[in-house]
């Protein structure tokens, strides 16, 4: 993945998930996976175009995903319910907008799909075979792995 | 009576409650064991093992322990048990034994935990507890539901004999003498040494000995060993600083900085002969900080004034190639030449647009799957070598793939390919090949 | 002698969602979020706003506002959503009605889109994440 795309996907996720949580997060280090598949159990997926073709994708456990949407509701979610998954999609369409925007910045046109949630056990997406950019992020209740896979429209 | 019975099982929860002895168990053939863990020093998995000849069979060979040879016994060749034959690259379980002041390391089928007993609970051996000689063994004891034969390390290894005992320590201590060419046989411990710092070079420097720099680091070996034995210093690899000390000759000239005007001449010479017009695409795997990047980007760009060039720069180090898209520099690192295709900033200089602009420097590990299209150059130097033999046949595979007929590849210095697909055009200075066009 | 009635208290603030004739003002919320659309609505209610509609998309949110008229003061409007996106919703509003208060709001920030829309004639626009303070702020300013 072009370095240059890499602080602002690194720096939304940070920025968003601080304020959105009231939480201590933790950045992961950064690392790169052969294969672009989710594999924790709750995806949110958000479409890349523009300068780029590919993806972002949340991966985390569907504990994780629960937890964080009930934080964001302030009430209790126990279950994936529409207003879960609402509100992870939502999650991911702003650390998605906010990488953006900042990509915007520095010159590069990206633009984004609306977010689309996946859950269950051995999801399979496709295009599996392309190198994803994992960025780890801690929190209190779990970890969410964001994982960028684009690449340049030549 | 039931008194009686309380009192006895007082005492057997008493005895088991007082822990006393440890051992370290692991399985032979199905069978658990155990050995008293103040007879361990550690345990571990290692594999390739280095032979040693006219040993018994039950030696498989020695190890390099950081930098200490012991002998590896594999107890199941020692007791005649049935064996899995080991997969040359799998990790065998070994624990290390400390007897005295001689250490020695046994391969196991599988090790399991550190086990706490009371040292009353061991019951004498019965033959019909195991299937290996008896008098090996120390006794038996039971936890949690299984049984573990404890072995007598001293006996099977000690230099005791017994009337039916085997010697074994000193064919031991003969081969380990072996391994550290004590006996004084040049050659046969010339190959141990050599095959010790192959696999030092590895773990220490992550340089893997392959087809492709096994001549140079042959020549290496010999002056490094005569040097060394001259200043009377050990010739082994210890740590990582000298595994660097050994490796530095190795790397092409200009690495990790701008290149002079000389190598940029000799490469200008070897990379000639492409179209003048339309796209000039090169690959440049391992680019590290960006230094060979540009000085090649500025390379090209004087050989081929007319083309549109377009470089993709990998490296799997983020920390290294984060710095190389806006790499900011100080006048006196670069040479006037190349400094014309810079520009002044507030903090030192930058290449200009339109360099920077033909490079795409990504973080990627070119392992993984390479989504650009064919390319007239490949500028891979000094990175083959720092990858596992399998992942540099799977590299240069993709090379041939990727590389355009009549396109160019460029490798170490000291790195040498031998394919039936690349014409050997190098000169004194660059080592180079050219796709054959079929 | 001055009587406590004379006084008002100085902490009491009237409610932003308030208008001087004492009613609310009514709001439409077009997203395609339900958790942006709850969120919004919660910081509105908390306000004394009243929401009187939402739509999931850019069609039904132009539906809804002919629906409504005249009697929706506001409307907050998602950029990207699917069948109609913000954008295009708000030309049909202006279109119907050229006088409509909208404010778009958005995950992205000085994008193209959000400049297009104000110079559409969106009033104003909001970042994601949702901020109280932010959102009566620059609701509070559109409805001047």
């Amino acid at each position: 993945m072009r370095v240059e795309y890499i602080n602002p996907f690194v720096e939304a996720a940070f920025n968003v998930l601080k304020e959105v949580l009231n939480d201590d997060i933790k950045r992961g280090e950064l690392y790169l996976k052969s294969t672009s598949q989710p594999v924790l159990g709750v995806a949110a997926i958000v479409g890349l175009t523009g300068d780029v073709e590919g993806r972002v994708l949340f991966d985390m456990k569907k504990e994780t995903a629960l937890s964080v949407a009930s934080e964001m509701n302030a009430e209790q979610l126990d279950e994936m319910n529409d207003l879960a998954k609402a509100t992870i999609s939502e999650l991911a369409n702003m650390i998605t907008g906010q990488a953006v925007t900042k990509l915007h910045d520095l010159g590069f046109k990206f633009d984004l799909t609306p977010p689309a949630i996946i859950t269950g056990e051995n999801m399979e997406v496709s295009n599996s075979g392309v190198e994803a950019l994992i960025v780890p992020v801690e929190l209190k209740n779990g970890k969410i792995e964001i994982n960028v896979a684009v690449r340049e429209r030549t | 009576m039931s008194t009686i019975g309380n009192e006895i099982q007082q005492k057997e929860t008493e005895k088991v409650e007082s822990i006393d002895y440890k051992m370290v168990t692991f399985s032979l053939s199905g069978k658990d064991y155990g050995i008293d863990i103040m007879k361990v020093k550690e345990i571990s998995k290692a594999k390739r093992f280095t032979f040693v000849p006219n040993a018994e069979p039950y030696v498989r060979g020695v190890y390099n322990l950081r930098g200490d040879i012991i002998s590896m016994i594999d107890l199941r060749v020692l007791f005649n048990l049935p064996a899995q034959r080991p997969d040359e690259d799998s990790f065998e379980d070994m624990i290390i034994l400390r007897l005295d002041d001689y250490q020695i390391g046994i391969i196991v089928d599988e090790i399991d935990k550190v086990v706490g007993i009371n040292s009353e609970t061991i019951q004498p051996p019965h033959p019909i507890f195991g299937d290996i000689n008896i008098k090996f063994i120390k006794g038996v004891v039971e936890n949690e539901n299984r049984l573990y034969l404890i072995l007598d390390v001293e006996k099977i290894l000690g230099d005791k004999t017994e009337e039916t005992g085997e010697r074994l320590r000193p064919q031991l201590v003969a081969a380990a003498g072996t391994a550290k060419g004590g006996t004084g046989k040049a050659e046969p411990g010339g190959e141990i040494d050599y095959s010790f710092i192959v696999e030092s070079l590895e773990t220490l420097g992550g340089f893997f000995v392959s087809d492709l720099n096994k001549e140079w680091i042959k020549k290496r070996f010999t002056d490094w060993k005569k040097q060394r034995t001259e200043k009377k210093e050990e010739v082994q690899l210890q740590e990582q600083s000298e595994a660097e000390l050994f490796l530095r000759p190795f790397y092409s000239s200009n690495t990790g900085t701008f290149w002079s005007d000389n190598y940029r001449d000799a490469l200008k010479e070897r990379l000639s002969g492409l179209p003048e017009q339309g796209n000039l695409l090169v690959w440049n795997p391992g680019c590290g900080e960006g230094y060979e990047t540009y000085s090649l980007a500025v390379t090209l760009r004087e050989v081929y004034p007319s083309v549109q060039l377009k470089v993709w720069a990998h490296d799997k180090d983020l920390l290294h190639i984060s710095t190389a898209p806006n790499l900011i520099f100080h006048e006196n690192i670069i040479s006037e030449s190349l400094a014309e295709y810079t520009v002044e900033g507030k903090n030192g200089l930058q290449f200009n647009k339109s360099i920077r602009d033909s490079i795409l420097f990504e973080y990627h590990n070119v392992l993984h799957s390479n989504p650009f299209p064919e390319v007239d150059i490949i500028f891979a130097r000094d990175i083959l070598s720092f990858h596992p033999q399998a992942e540099q046949n799977k590299l240069i595979l993709e090379f041939n793939e990727k590389l355009k007929p009549g396109g160019f590849l460029v490798i170490g210095e000291h790195e040498v390919l031998k394919h039936q697909d690349f014409e050997d055009i190098s000169s004194s200075k660059i080592r180079v090949y050219r796709k054959i066009q079929r | 002698m001055k009587t406590k009635a004379d006084f008002p208290s100085i902490n009491e603030r009237k409610p932003d969602g308030l208008r001087e004739d004492g009613g609310a003002y009514r709001v439409l919320i077009v997203d395609d979020s339900m958790f942006v659309t709850k969120q919004i609505s919660q910081i509105l209610t908390s306000e004394g706003f009243e929401v009187v509609g939402s739509a999931s998309d850019g069609e039904q949110g132009v539906e809804k506002y002919k629906e409504l008229y005249p009697n929706v003061d506001l409307v907050t409007m998602d950029i990207t959503m699917p069948k109609m996106d913000g954008v295009a919703a708000l030309e049909k509003i202006l279109e119907f009605d050229k006088n409509a208060r909208i404010v778009m709001i958005s995950a992205l920030g000085k994008q193209d889109l959000v400049k297009k829309s104000l110079m559409i004639g969106a009033k104003n626009y909001i970042v994601k994440p949702l901020d109280r303070a932010k959102v009566l702020e620059r609701i509070m300013m559109s409805l001047k």
